[in-house]
């Protein structure tokens, strides 16, 4: 694979599973480089939830490398991720329902200290002003792309150098999609590197700078978003997404 | 009708909410039913005791009892370092036992082993201070009218006073800081909070050491109002948990509430149907409120 000069995130030989001797990745390796946006695809059963779950923490390391600004961070506990730069957005379930929009921003501040999260959380409902104007209710009564943007914008609070996404179109409408995207490429644009794993090739390959194509559990394809949304091998292959956008919400 | 129960109810159901907090925070956080809560409770009041004694002995103006109280000051110093030793208590059994089954063993082996651990704990009581009842005081008080034909004495509102005052301090602890708001976030989705920075393994202590100075803080009001024994605490378990249950298991305002609704309804069974009634008062009301709401009084379904 191309090796880049100076990546901010790069992963080496990654094996990781549930359990051990029964890896899902199986010697993954992918780089990414300060400001870009990298998709990661793949069919069903690829090991992508699992390659992205692995960096984030949460699920075991058998061997590999993952390195962060220079830092290695293979199996830093989870709850210390954050602190080193990197968070995560979680598939499903992730905002907290029961509590209020700004408990869920303050809760998630709360590596920060309590005047520079006030600012932090201010800049945030800016961003996102959606958010704002629903500070108050629970985050289990937002709709599905509101509590997506929470998640990101929960995320986003401690002012990460890497956003890892796992599939942040899912279950939304293409729309929603569409908008949840658009937030992806402004929130790079303000310097945050982001990482995300797809199924939705089609919309992900439209704000990516580069992909990485897993099968098996290990790299298939790699190079720019533009170089692999045109090779018709590799979508009809690989990116079933491509040609079937009605399936694009379906979990991995 | 002599009302006398509403105060003896309202009085048992405050110390009933003290240890059901206890148990409903583990429930949420750690995810088991400790059955040895009710030891810290018998261990605080043991704890509360000596220490008190301990207090009585170097200093002889501390056990002066205070005012219209039974008790002076060597009992209120003796009750906030047994809180931190009860706290203590609960951090050394997580550290002992319930650390090395945690996310290995199923629900049951945890529940069977905090049945284990209230024996041993029982036992140990018994075998330090016999099975005799203990008591802080002999001081007699006498109980003030304070109308409708209800009669309090003055460590009663002491206590009562001192119960609002543990249950705000949890309250805004839950609802206002950094550490309550952490609580909440791993008792409702515990790997969401890792991913959120929360160290769930500092939120356990916490959990563990609240629930223990609220159990201490159960056992001096028992101890102080009936008497000490090393069963004190094992026979409230069953109020505990139908307080905490009946409140939605999870919810701290849902276990003062249910506290609250179980001491007083036992109290009036007592009063209104005889005193062989009074366990089971608890569960007719348990099994009525759960057939209507499953989740109980404020627990939420989400």
């Amino acid at each position: 694979m191309t090796q880049l000069h100076d990546p901010i995130l790069s992963v080496d030989a990654l094996v990781a599973g549930y359990e051990p001797g029964v890896p899902i990745v199986n010697g993954v390796s992918i780089s990414v480089a300060k400001g870009e946006i990298v998709v990661v695809l793949g069919p069903n059963g690829a090991g992508k939830s699992t390659l992205i779950k692995a960096i984030a923490g949460l699920v075991p390391i058998q061997s590999g490398r993952v390195m962060l600004a220079g830092a290695d961070i293979t199996r830093l506990p989870a709850h210390l991720m954050v602190r080193s730069g990197l968070a995560f957005v979680p598939q499903t379930e992730n905002v907290f329902v029961g509590m209020s929009v700004e408990d869920n921003l303050r809760l998630a501040g709360g590596i920060v200290s309590a005047a520079h999260r006030a600012g932090r959380i201010a800049e945030t409902y800016e961003f996102f002003p959606d958010l704002a104007r629903q500070r108050n209710l629970r985050a289990g009564r937002l709709s599905g792309g509101q509590r997506q943007m929470l998640a990101v914008a929960r995320a986003l609070i401690v002012n990460p150098r890497v956003l890892m996404l796992d599939e942040p179109s899912a279950g939304l409408s293409p729309l929603l999609v569409e908008t949840v995207f658009n937030k992806l490429a402004q929130i790079r644009g303000s310097g945050v590197t982001i990482v995300l794993v797809e199924q939705n090739a089609r919309a992900a390959l439209a704000i990516a700078d580069r992909a990485f194509v897993l099968a098996e559990g290990r790299n298939r394809h790699e190079g720019t978003a533009r170089a692999l949304a045109n090779d018709p091998k590799v979508a009809a292959l690989y990116l079933g997404g491509m040609r079937a956008p009605a399936l694009a919400g379906q979990r991995a | 009708m002599n009302l006398q129960f509403i105060a003896d109810g309202v009085l048992a159901g405050a110390m009933i909410g003290l240890g059901a907090i206890g148990v409903t925070l583990t429930y949420s956080i750690l995810r088991f039913s400790n059955f040895a809560h009710g030891e810290f409770i018998s261990w605080g009041a043991y704890g509360t005791l000596l220490t008190a004694g301990a207090i009585g002995a170097l200093s002889p103006a501390m056990a002066q009892p205070l005012g219209p109280f039974s008790f002076g000051w060597g009992i209120v110093a003796a009750l906030l370092l047994a809180m931190a030793l009860t706290g203590a208590l609960a951090l050394a059994l997580d550290y002992a036992l319930f650390r090395h089954l945690r996310g290995k063993s199923a629900s049951i082996t945890i529940v069977m082993a905090s049945f284990g651990a209230s024996m041993a704990l029982r036992s140990l009581l018994e075998f330090l201070f016999s099975s005799r009842p203990a008591y802080f005081s002999r001081e007699l008080q006498i109980a003030m009218p304070v109308g409708l034909g209800i009669r309090v004495t003055p460590d009663q509102i002491a206590l009562l006073a001192l119960t609002a005052a543990l249950m705000l301090a949890m309250h805004l602890l839950l609802t206002r800081t950094q550490t309550g708001r952490s609580m909440r976030a791993v008792s409702e989705n515990p790997a969401l909070a890792r991913v959120a920075g929360i160290d769930a393994a500092q939120v356990i202590r916490i959990t563990w050491f609240a629930g223990g100075v609220l159990a201490c803080a159960a056992g001096m009001m028992l101890g102080l109002l009936v008497q000490i024994r090393p069963y004190m605490g094992f026979d409230l378990l069953l109020p505990l948990f139908a307080a905490a249950i009946l409140g939605g298991i999870g919810s701290v305002p849902g276990a003062l509430a249910g506290a609250l609704i179980v001491g007083i309804s036992e109290a009036a069974a007592v009063e209104l149907v005889g005193a062989q009634w009074r366990a089971g008062v608890a569960f007719l009301l348990l099994t009525g409120v759960l057939l209507v709401k499953p989740a109980g009084l404020f627990g939420s379904r989400d």
